[in-house]
């Protein structure tokens, strides 16, 4: 019996499908049989992130609705051997064509087939929350160091203990430390005491992500790239490693600096 | 001789009224009317309404209060009794009552009690206690306060980080602004109140002992 684990915000665009993909993709490289369900029912995006939209034949209200089998509605991720599928949302219809009842029989379905399912959630606390949630075991809340962001964050930590499930962890999405050195931005401390949940990890902001993501294919496929680490980070401690937290300063290291690290090697 | 029903007596706080609390509600009524209608006082005074262990309803003790006020003579001041009603006593113990609430009041959310809360955690941004008597915070107050809900304006709202965007208590709302000096300098240990001119102040919570006395219950040595 697998996992489910729901990743959720309350506010839109601060990357909950970008960390579905990459954190799917993360747990499929290191071995783990993972299903991505979007749950995002009229605004598919799941897909094109991971760039198989070509290949939907079925979707999830199909699936549902009865017109077609689980299996056949998954589309399968080639790039990770057998391990990544991902059952895509409808783009006809919208968060009403699914009840809470009826998504959380088809997660119960697919976590005897997946060891991790992780779910994509819409943005917002309405139906599509409600449907996206009932099925998880566990949840993910992912923030940006914005007032905005955390605000939302605070709301949907306090919905989400409201819920039958494991208390939910924090990721910190484009974490910029030029900007928190400054005092322009939360600095992790802040918006970790503010929400007082466990931080699960940190994504430094990359534009190389925004690039992959246009592309279809997720940043940890490059394993030299700072915020895939971010990513493979969590992923392991998902998989119950204990990894210490990325340490901002290393990233600012100064032309000096360098140079006594190589010679000090 | 007849029992006498109504007694009158001079005390060092006023004159007192004391109606006999065994007789049957007619006879005293009869004679607290021939009682005031006797006389024999000059001018208007202030008269205190002893009714002893009997049970007034709301319309008999307000019968009585028009009775005595009718010659124009006395005015009362005060109704004391040594009686009340179950629904009475409960809705005080309930006033009297102090939840605990332990957790986060995040965003969104509203806490409510009828009597004193402490919230054992923060009260985020948006997050809302509403209580029928004092607020105290434990954690960081961020959030919106609602103290005294039901009209009582001796309430007060306590924090152990006093950062609030709202502020209410009773009938009173404050809405927080940087201009507040004192707690823009630091937020910490401070409560709210309603001051003498009817507005919202603030001070340290050492000075709750010497602003609201009453909220004292435990004597200490």
């Amino acid at each position: 019996m697998g996992e489910a684990i729901v990743i959720t915000s309350g506010k839109g665009g601060v990357g909950k499908t970008t960390t579905t993909a990459n954190l799917g993709t993360a747990l499929a490289l290191q071995g783990k049989k993972v299903c991505l369900v979007d749950t995002d029912i009229g605004l598919r995006n799941l897909d094109l992130v991971l760039g198989l939209d070509n290949r939907i034949i079925y979707d999830l209200v199909d699936v549902v609705e009865g017109r077609c089998k689980i299996h056949q509605a998954l589309v399968k991720d080639k790039r990770v051997d057998d391990k990544l599928f991902l059952l895509p949302a409808a783009q006809t219809t919208d968060k009403n064509a699914v009840t809470p009842e009826q998504m959380k029989s088809l997660i119960e379905e697919l976590k005897r087939e997946f060891e991790y399912v992780l779910i994509d959630c819409p943005a917002g606390i309405e139906q599509g929350y409600r449907n996206a949630v009932a099925g998880a075991d566990s949840a993910i809340v992912v923030t940006t160091p914005e007032i905005s962001a955390v605000r939302d964050a605070d709301r949907i930590i306090g919905l989400l203990e409201q819920e039958q499930i494991d208390p939910p962890k924090l990721i910190i999405n484009r974490v910029r430390k030029d900007l928190m050195n400054q005092g322009d931005a939360m600095d992790i401390n802040e918006i970790t005491t503010h929400l007082s949940i466990d931080l699960l990890g940190i994504i430094i902001d990359c534009e190389d992500v925004i690039a992959s993501s246009n592309k279809g294919e997720p940043i940890v496929m490059d394993p030299n790239n700072k915020a895939s680490l971010g990513y493979r980070n969590i992923a392991r401690r998902i998989l119950g490693e204990s990894v210490p937290l990325m340490t901002l300063e290393e990233q600012h290291k100064g032309v000096f600096r360098k140079l006594i690290s190589i010679f000090s090697k | 001789m007849k029992k006498q029903l109504v007694h009158m007596k001079g005390t060092k706080d006023g004159l007192v009224l004391r109606l006999d609390d065994q007789c049957a509600y007619a006879e005293l009524v009869e004679e607290l009317e021939k009682k005031v209608s006797e006389g024999g006082i000059d001018g208007r005074v202030n008269v205190s309404l002893d009714i002893g262990y009997r049970y007034l309803l709301e319309h008999q003790k307000q019968e009585i209060i028009k009775i005595i006020e009718q010659p124009g003579k006395m005015v009362v001041s005060k109704v004391f009794s040594n009686v009340i009603t179950v629904d009475e006593n409960n809705a005080k113990i309930k006033e009297n009552q102090c939840d605990t609430y332990v957790g986060i009041v995040r965003s969104g959310q509203v806490i409510q009690a009828p009597g004193d809360i402490i919230i054992v955690g923060d009260v985020n941004p948006n997050g809302k206690i509403e209580a029928g008597g004092n607020i105290f915070v434990l954690g960081k107050l961020k959030g919106i306060a609602h103290a005294g809900i039901d009209g009582n304006r001796e309430a007060i709202v306590a924090a152990s980080w006093f950062e609030p965007t709202h502020v209410y208590i009773a009938d009173v709302i404050e809405v927080m602004s940087n201009e507040k000096p004192i707690i823009k300098e630091h937020a910490e240990q401070l409560f709210a109140y309603i001051n003498k001119n009817g507005n919202i102040s603030y001070d340290r919570l050492q000075e709750v002992r010497n602003i609201r006395p009453l909220l004292n219950t435990k004597g200490g040595s």
